[in-house]
């Protein structure tokens, strides 16, 4: 399962004071929790602008932008986790997420907080059985008294490609 | 494996393979074209040489086998008859697997299926029977003092300057020659494993490593370039006959496993670019720079609207010029598609032991690349089915008075910004009236709807999911893709099928399609403020919409138009659900075809043309129904581009 975490040496010394591996994740909220997706995953981060609704499509689909010439689907990550729904305002991004090397999509978020480096070691990963509302969690971090939810970026889109 | 040069082989090979296999079934015609067998030999003989340098132990084995059968051919000591051809064909097959499984990233493979080695050698050795299981076991080595002497072709002066074609036929002579004497002091010993008794019975496993070590023999031996099969003789143990087809059937399993796996090249995913082409591209972008050179200055400068407006102008110019040359870039010829046809319908006609002449037309008509991968599937098809439903039996077509071989063309030809594909054959033809009562049957409609069918619609009739008109179904048709597919895949593409017949004299099936994918002539309606884009191809005409002119029959809405009833569809409904619109003064009716159909589009505004360019739906969105994609408009807002065939679906 460890495998399955893609890892990047940081300079990032753990609670013992040693050197080890780190996770480097975009850290977001949503509502008061905060999570986190691998920076490999992510292209670019956006600010909302015009999203263009698409008549018939699933509920979690928010429409499509135009990120400088490709189409690409918003998906609303309130919607993924079964939050209630939230009106964008200046804090909302749009996080684009590499699914693989042609597709992306993105992820609208409440904030965007900052780029860290969790260590390894403060990683539970959720185990392998996660039906329901777990899905889409890769596990959660207690790291420097913050809770952060993983997200598995990977098993979010596999399924809808 | 050296992946640079792996892939300069695989480029070349595909295109020689490519060539084979319509010169193969040609040769089959014309047995006697000396340069077309020189072409097919050397055709071979290069696939070989780069498999061997690469190692493909396989593809040498087979390619091998195969030069020397046309060797023979060529010096007219075999006749390409159609069961060598069968051979022959196979083993072609087997090469194209290979290669393309190269593609596909495999770089592992097993041993060729001995039993087709075996007949490609049988012929080579001259026996007609192409039942090789016994030919590896019983084989009687050649005279170990046959006279070495290479033959100068007559007319040659021996003291003369040689050619060097004539100097490689000297080569192929003695390496012939130099292949029979020579594995005579050789006798590599199989080997059985230490405690099994030599005379006692011998168990499956036992035997199969003995094919094995003598598999591996072969491939040594055949990088010495010398005859493999005496090797086997004089060691083998008697060995039980079946034994062979077992391996044949074990050998197929791994091979296609591997496949699965490896990364799928999807289509070809280079293309050949005349370097003319890239010289006026390269041209195009430069004066492109120049007019933003032009409007940089412009900018900065206290600029007249006149100067702006002829570097706007310049820009257009550019750009259109810029876009069609792009477009040439991606234009490949019709060929090849077309290429695969004569080896498809050779198949067939002899499978089903009909005659049948394939004749191609227009080859050279370019059209873009997606398209004529797109084309493909629909095209085998409609071939299959010509040459399945469409010729008759040459029995029966002798008792009819005509010709008893059959003749199917294949046709291309561009029409404006379209092209015209045609596949015409001279068989049976259709019986209207056959199919109106067909429908009739199958309860598509009732009698007095199917009599009202002109006979072209009735023979749209067969593009109907589920209306097959073959009394019985055969193995040949109907696997896969039916008619209705066809259709689909065409509708697809923005294209139109048409359908002539005449019983008896034969069936003339005519498919339209916009000569490139990438770029879409649309009207571009809108509802509020989002847009939607229709392909401007199914347009027929627009009109206002008026109350006056509406019925409601059976629930559906129609509208009249001179004289006829067509349904209307609401798109209001499902683009913008929930919203009720109690006043349509202003709305328009687009009427649009889809295959056979017209239906009308409610819409609240059209804003006119435009060229879109199709851009796919992302994630999450491909499995929608009714849109085809997306496109960026002139104001860099996106509108959705609508899928007829869908949105009826839809609606319906």
């Amino acid at each position: 399962m460890m495998s399955s975490l893609p890892a990047s040496r940081g300079d990032d010394l753990d609670e013992n004071g040693y050197s080890s591996a780190t996770v480097r994740c975009v850290l977001f909220e949503l509502d008061t929790e905060v999570y986190g997706i691998n920076v490999k995953k992510i292209r670019e981060v956006l600010r909302v602008g015009q999203i263009r609704k698409v008549p018939g499509c699933s509920s979690q689909v928010i429409g499509v932008i135009n990120v400088r010439g490709v189409i690409v689907t918003v998906v609303d990550a309130r919607r993924i986790y079964n939050l209630s729904p939230k009106t964008v305002d200046d804090d909302s991004r749009i996080v684009i997420i590499e699914v693989d090397d042609e597709r992306s999509v993105g992820l609208m978020v409440d904030k965007v907080v900052e780029v860290r480096d969790i260590p390894e070691s403060c990683v539970d990963l959720m185990a392998d059985n996660r039906h329901g509302r777990s899905a889409y969690i890769q596990g959660v971090a207690h790291y420097q008294d913050n809770v952060i939810v993983l997200v598995d970026a990977d098993v979010m889109f596999a399924s809808s490609i | 494996m050296d992946e640079e040069i792996l892939q300069d082989f695989l480029v070349e090979a595909t295109e020689l393979l490519d060539q084979l296999n319509e010169q193969l079934v040609d040769l089959e015609n014309s047995p006697d074209d000396s340069n077309l067998l020189n072409t097919i030999f050397r055709g071979f003989h290069t696939v070989k040489g780069g498999a061997g340098f690469l190692g493909v132990e396989p593809l040498v084995q087979v390619c091998h086998r195969a030069e020397n059968v046309f060797d023979k051919i060529r010096n007219q000591d075999i006749v390409y008859d159609a069961d060598v051809a069968d051979v022959i064909l196979r083993a072609f097959d087997q090469v194209t697997r290979i290669v393309s499984e190269l593609n596909d990233g495999v770089r592992e493979f097993d041993p060729m299926d001995p039993g087709l080695l075996g007949e490609l050698d049988a012929i080579f050795k001259g026996e007609s029977s192409p039942d090789s299981s016994d030919e590896l076991i019983e084989f009687s080595p050649p005279a170990s003092d046959v006279e070495v002497a290479l033959q100068l072709p007559d007319g040659v002066d021996p003291d003369g300057e040689i050619s060097d074609d004539e100097f490689e036929a000297l080569l192929n002579q003695r390496d012939m020659l130099l292949g029979e004497v020579d594995h005579q002091p050789i006798e590599p010993k199989l080997e059985l494993p230490i405690g099994v008794d030599p005379d006692g019975e011998i168990s499956d496993d036992e035997f199969e490593a003995l094919l094995n070590q003598r598999d591996m023999l072969l491939g040594e031996m055949d990088s010495l370039n010398s005859e493999p099969e005496a090797i086997v003789k004089p060691a083998a143990p008697p060995a039980p006959k079946p034994a062979p087809k077992k391996v044949t059937a074990e050998a197929d399993k791994p091979a296609a496993a591997p496949a699965a796996n490896a990364n799928k090249a999807a289509g070809e995913s280079t293309v050949r670019v005349d370097t003319k082409h890239l010289d006026a591209i390269m041209n195009l972008v430069g004066e492109l720079v120049l007019v933003r050179n032009r409007l940089l200055t412009l900018r900065s400068a206290e600029a007249s609207l006149e100067d702006i407006a002829n570097a706007v102008g310049n820009l257009d110019h550019v750009t259109t010029d810029l876009q069609a040359s792009v477009m040439k870039t991606r234009m490949q010829p019709v060929k090849k598609v077309f290429g695969r046809f004569p080896r498809v319908v050779r198949d067939l006609a002899r499978k089903l032991g009909k005659e049948i002449e394939l004749e191609l037309v227009g080859e050279e008509t370019d059209l873009d690349k997606g398209l004529v991968e797109a084309l493909a599937d629909p095209l085998v098809h409609l071939v299959r089915n010509s040459v399945d439903h469409g010729v008759e039996m040459p029995d029966v077509r002798a008792d009819q008075g005509k010709p008893k071989v059959g003749r199917i063309v294949l046709a291309a030809e561009q029409e404006g910004d379209h092209i015209l594909l045609s596949i015409t054959d001279d068989g049976k033809g259709m019986d209207p009236d056959m199919l109106r009562r067909k429908a009739v049957e199958k309860g598509m409609m009732d009698e007095a709807t199917a009599n009202q069918l002109d006979d072209k619609q009735a023979f749209m009739l067969i593009m109907h999911a589920g209306f097959s008109t073959a009394e019985k179904v055969s193995d040949l048709s109907g696997r896969g893709v039916g008619m209705d597919v066809v259709k689909n895949m065409i509708t697809k593409l923005n294209g139109s099928i048409d359908i002539d017949s005449a019983v008896g004299e034969g069936t003339r099936i005519r498919i339209r399609v916009p000569l490139t994918l990438a770029i879409l002539p649309t009207l571009m309606v809108s509802f509020g403020r989002d847009s939607y884009a229709i392909p401007l191809t199914s347009v027929q005409e627009i009109f206002d919409f008026d109350p006056d002119k509406t019925n409601t029959i059976d629930g559906q809405t129609m509208v009249r138009l001179r004289k006829k009833s067509l349904p209307l569809f609401f798109l209001s409904d499902w683009l913008t659900p929930g919203e009720y619109k109690d006043n349509r003064k202003g709305d328009k009716i687009v009427i649009v075809s889809i295959g056979n159909q017209r239906v009308g589009l409610v819409v609240d505004q059209v804003n006119g043309q435009e060229e879109v360019v199709i851009k796919p739906l992302g994630v999450m969105l491909q499995k929608i129904q009714g849109f085809a994609g997306a496109t960026i408009t002139g104001n860099g807002s996106i509108a959705l581009i609508v899928d007829l065939p869908g949105l009826i679906e839809r609606f319906q």
